[in-house]
């Protein structure tokens, strides 16, 4: 089936130059909170969305709840990095730990679409490897699936991204439908250094349009991808899911914040959401609950739903909730060149190596890195430049420089562990609810990692040419906190996203992810989703 | 690392001015990048000895000095009306307490050094006196500035300062960034291509930072 009779999000959007179709979003199917609907979904990011689609198509009544707004990117969104803060999560959190993680801007999302609305647009496949790591290399966990079990949906959610790319070497050597975009400065200057020191670096995979999809047009180069794409040419479940869901009877409905998951005390089933919105307090009936709020707040909203059944709180008998929850290591090491490289001109995501991804017997760690191009804008470039140990007059002058550097990113397989976990913070948020602490503390492996990767890093920027090079040591993407395991004293869920407490509650993030590889999260957590989708579609749980 | 030096900023891209690029942005972008450039909305989160004791350490973290004929960037209202409206960045450290409560106490430990260094406010102390006190924090590093760790001090000054000051045109303009870019896009990416409202840097060869190596 191509992927249109599939998916026709694409072409459902306009082709006169806006980028929203109020028309469909204005007729959207709304049902009342007595409705006992048959899947109400918490959160409309890349999890979430994958499942309100499927199942819109396959017939069920279905309603994704988010937090956030409905996004316009034409009259919501900016060609700005400061005017794009309102895309990110910042309700309060608290982090703590002896390597605690920023929030916001680095790695959590807010509003329809989540955080792919200002991801960079990477989207690799995990390796085989990965699902697997504790038999293969002792360390961290093993799925309860296999990577050929998942590669179906790698696929099909690669074409309905698109993604563009090289052929790509690693892992399970596969192409993508789109021929990779032509790169700028910054990947101009990896590839040369790479090329140099006999690395093999390609270009790609991103979910940005090269040709035109649909009515989604070719991408501009413009270098905001971070700050929500107002091409339509970078992918997000804004454009790439949602239009679809709707045209078949799913509704979404933004600024509904759920506050709790009902269970009965009886049956041990789930009931229902309860939610806020518009400052009323609601309740959602259905048949089956998922929860896709990702790392941070999945788990927060298992923990803010205990009941006398769970008084841990939800799910979380076995104390598996908020656990695990991982982080990648991303040293960003930059390179001077007297060249102009002028970094901000092409999409910050365009070449990556994998060629570090596997475990290396000769190292003394375990896992590895993969390194891609990031391409900061002025005020990212300034928190580099700054943790330097420059201000005043010295960051002025050192940023003057900006011209001329190239900058890559590292991303480390930093280890899951059992206490780098979300648990309840005794401050209260705007709705009255403890807010999530994220406590995040690293290992040896994970710390040798990211020199090695930092090492690599300064080594490619250096054969290019450069004549310095400086690092800040940085966070990439969170997955993890209600794991999938074989079973209920090891994770939250089963391998098909079902919870183990509750037979009809579902958790369809990045939050079952056991592992997480050196690969940008988005795909594999939209293949997950798209898995479990057919699984109950099919009728088979 | 220090803040001393000279200004090597200066005509790095002669004639470059990203608002002559203004009117081909798109309408909503425009008008939040142009607001910045209005004269800055009254001070509504600081108190007064707060704004002054603010106002300098910022002014001193950007490298704003009153230097003649500069272009200044409102820092302060910046900083001001984000810490009114309570845009944080989603996040505290446990041992912080939330970035405005933070802000405040800060402020009121900075002049307390000062008085105690120059017998006056922070705002009142002499140049080399304010640089002295601001360098001694980060300096302590991974220590304790009056109960208060110090690197997450420095971390929340100086990320509400760059946010605000690299949020400026002014700014861009000083380090060769066109800012928005939409509708129009690029066409001539790569190491060494210019757009023709670029403008290149006249000292390429001249890294500001390679004589302190």
């Amino acid at each position: 089936m191509g992927v249109r009779e599939r998916n026709e999000s694409a072409w459902l959007l306009p082709n006169d130059g806006t980028r929203t179709n109020h028309r469909l979003r204005r007729d959207m199917r709304q049902f009342a909170d007595s409705d006992e609907i048959d899947l109400v979904i918490v959160g409309c990011g890349a999890g979430g969305s994958v499942m309100l689609q499927r199942l819109a198509r396959a017939g069920w009544r279905v309603a994704a709840l988010d937090a956030g707004p409905f996004w316009d990117p034409d009259t919501d969104w900016v060609s700005d990095e400061a005017g794009s803060h309102h895309l990110y999560w910042t309700d309060p959190r608290v982090i703590a730990g002896s390597d605690p993680v920023p929030m916001g801007s680095n790695n959590s999302g807010r509003g329809v679409g989540g955080s792919m609305v200002h991801y960079a647009g990477y989207t690799p496949r995990f390796h085989p490897s990965d699902f697997a790591t504790n038999t293969v290399d002792g360390v961290g966990a093993d799925w309860p699936l296999s990577y050929p079990e998942l590669r179906p949906y790698y696929e099909q959610i690669e074409q309905e991204l698109p993604v563009a790319g090289e052929r790509w070497p690693w892992g399970d050597p596969h192409g993508y439908p789109y021929r990779p975009h032509p790169v700028g400065g910054n990947g101009e200057v990896f590839l040369r250094g790479a090329g140099k020191l006999g690395i093999t670096a390609k270009v790609g995979p991103v979910a940005i349009v090269n040709g035109r999809f649909g009515n989604r047009p070719h991408c501009i180069y413009r270098g905001f991808c971070l700050q929500g794409c107002k091409v339509n040419a970078k992918a997000s479940p804004l454009i790439t899911h949602v239009p679809d869901a709707l045209a078949h009877g799913a509704e979404v409905r933004p600024e509904a914040m759920v506050t709790q998951i009902a269970v009965d005390k009886h049956t041990g089933r789930a009931l229902g959401v309860h939610y806020v919105t518009g400052g009323r307090e609601r309740f959602q009936r259905a048949r089956m609950v998922a929860v896709a709020g990702y790392s941070i707040e999945t788990p927060r909203l298992l923990l803010n739903s205990a009941s006398s059944r769970f008084p841990e709180g939800l799910c979380n008998d076995f104390d598996q909730v908020g656990r695990y929850l991982m982080v990648q290591g991303a040293p960003q090491t930059a390179g001077r060149f007297d060249a102009e490289v002028r970094m901000y001109k092409a999409p910050p995501p365009e070449v990556s190596t994998e060629a570090f991804y596997e475990t290396d017997p000769a190292k003394d760690y375990k896992r590895g890195f993969s390194i891609q191009t990031v391409s900061p804008l002025p005020i990212t470039w300034a928190e580099h430049v700054a943790a330097q140990g420059h201000w005043g007059p010295a960051l002025r002058e050192y940023m003057s420089d900006y011209v001329h550097w190239s900058c890559l990113g590292g991303l480390c397989e930093f280890l899951p562990r059992p206490e780098n976990r979300v648990t309840l913070a005794g401050e209260k948020d705007s709705y009255g609810l403890p807010v999530a602490r994220f406590s995040y503390s690293q290992c040896d492996n994970d710390r040798a990692l990211a020199r090695a990767a930092q090492s690599v890093m300064e080594g490619i920027l250096h054969a290019a040419g450069a004549d310095e090079v400086i690092t800040i040591q940085r966070y990439a993407h969170l997955v993890g906190g209600a794991r999938m395991a074989e079973d209920e004293q090891h994770g939250v869920v089963d391998r098909y996203g079902r919870s183990f407490a509750v037979p009809n509650l579902y958790i369809t993030d990045g939050s079952v992810l056991p592992t997480q590889g050196s690969a940008n999260p988005a795909l594999t957590i939209m293949a997950v989703a798209a898995r479990t989708a057919h699984h109950l579609a099919a009728g088979l749980s | 690392m220090s803040g001393g030096g000279g200004r090597g900023w200066d005509g790095r891209f002669p004639g470059f001015d990203v608002l002559d690029q203004a009117p081909h942005w798109d309408r909503v972008t425009a008008d939040v990048v142009l607001a910045r450039t209005d004269t800055p909305t009254a001070v509504k989160f600081f108190t007064e000895p707060e704004e002054a004791c603010a106002r300098a350490l910022l002014n001193l973290l950007t490298g704003q000095d009153g230097h003649d004929g500069e272009l200044a960037v409102p820092v302060l209202e910046m900083v001001d009306s984000r810490l009114a409206a309570g845009e944080t960045d989603g996040w505290r450290y446990d041992d912080m307490p939330e970035d405005g409560q933070a802000w405040r106490n800060t402020l009121v430990l900075l002049d307390a050094d000062a008085r105690q260094l120059s017998g006056t406010a922070f705002a009142d102390a002499p140049p080399a006196d304010q640089a002295r006190l601001v360098q001694a924090v980060q300096d302590l590093a991974s220590g304790n500035w009056h109960g208060l760790p110090a690197a997450h001090v420095w971390s929340l000054w100086t990320r509400y300062a760059c946010t605000a000051f690299y949020a400026h045109p002014f700014a861009w303009a000083e380090i060769g960034f066109p800012g928005p870019a939409y509708p129009r896009g690029y066409k001539n990416t790569g190491v060494g291509k210019l757009e023709p409202f670029e403008v290149g840097d006249a000292h390429p060869s001249e890294d500001p930072v390679r004589e302190d190596v």
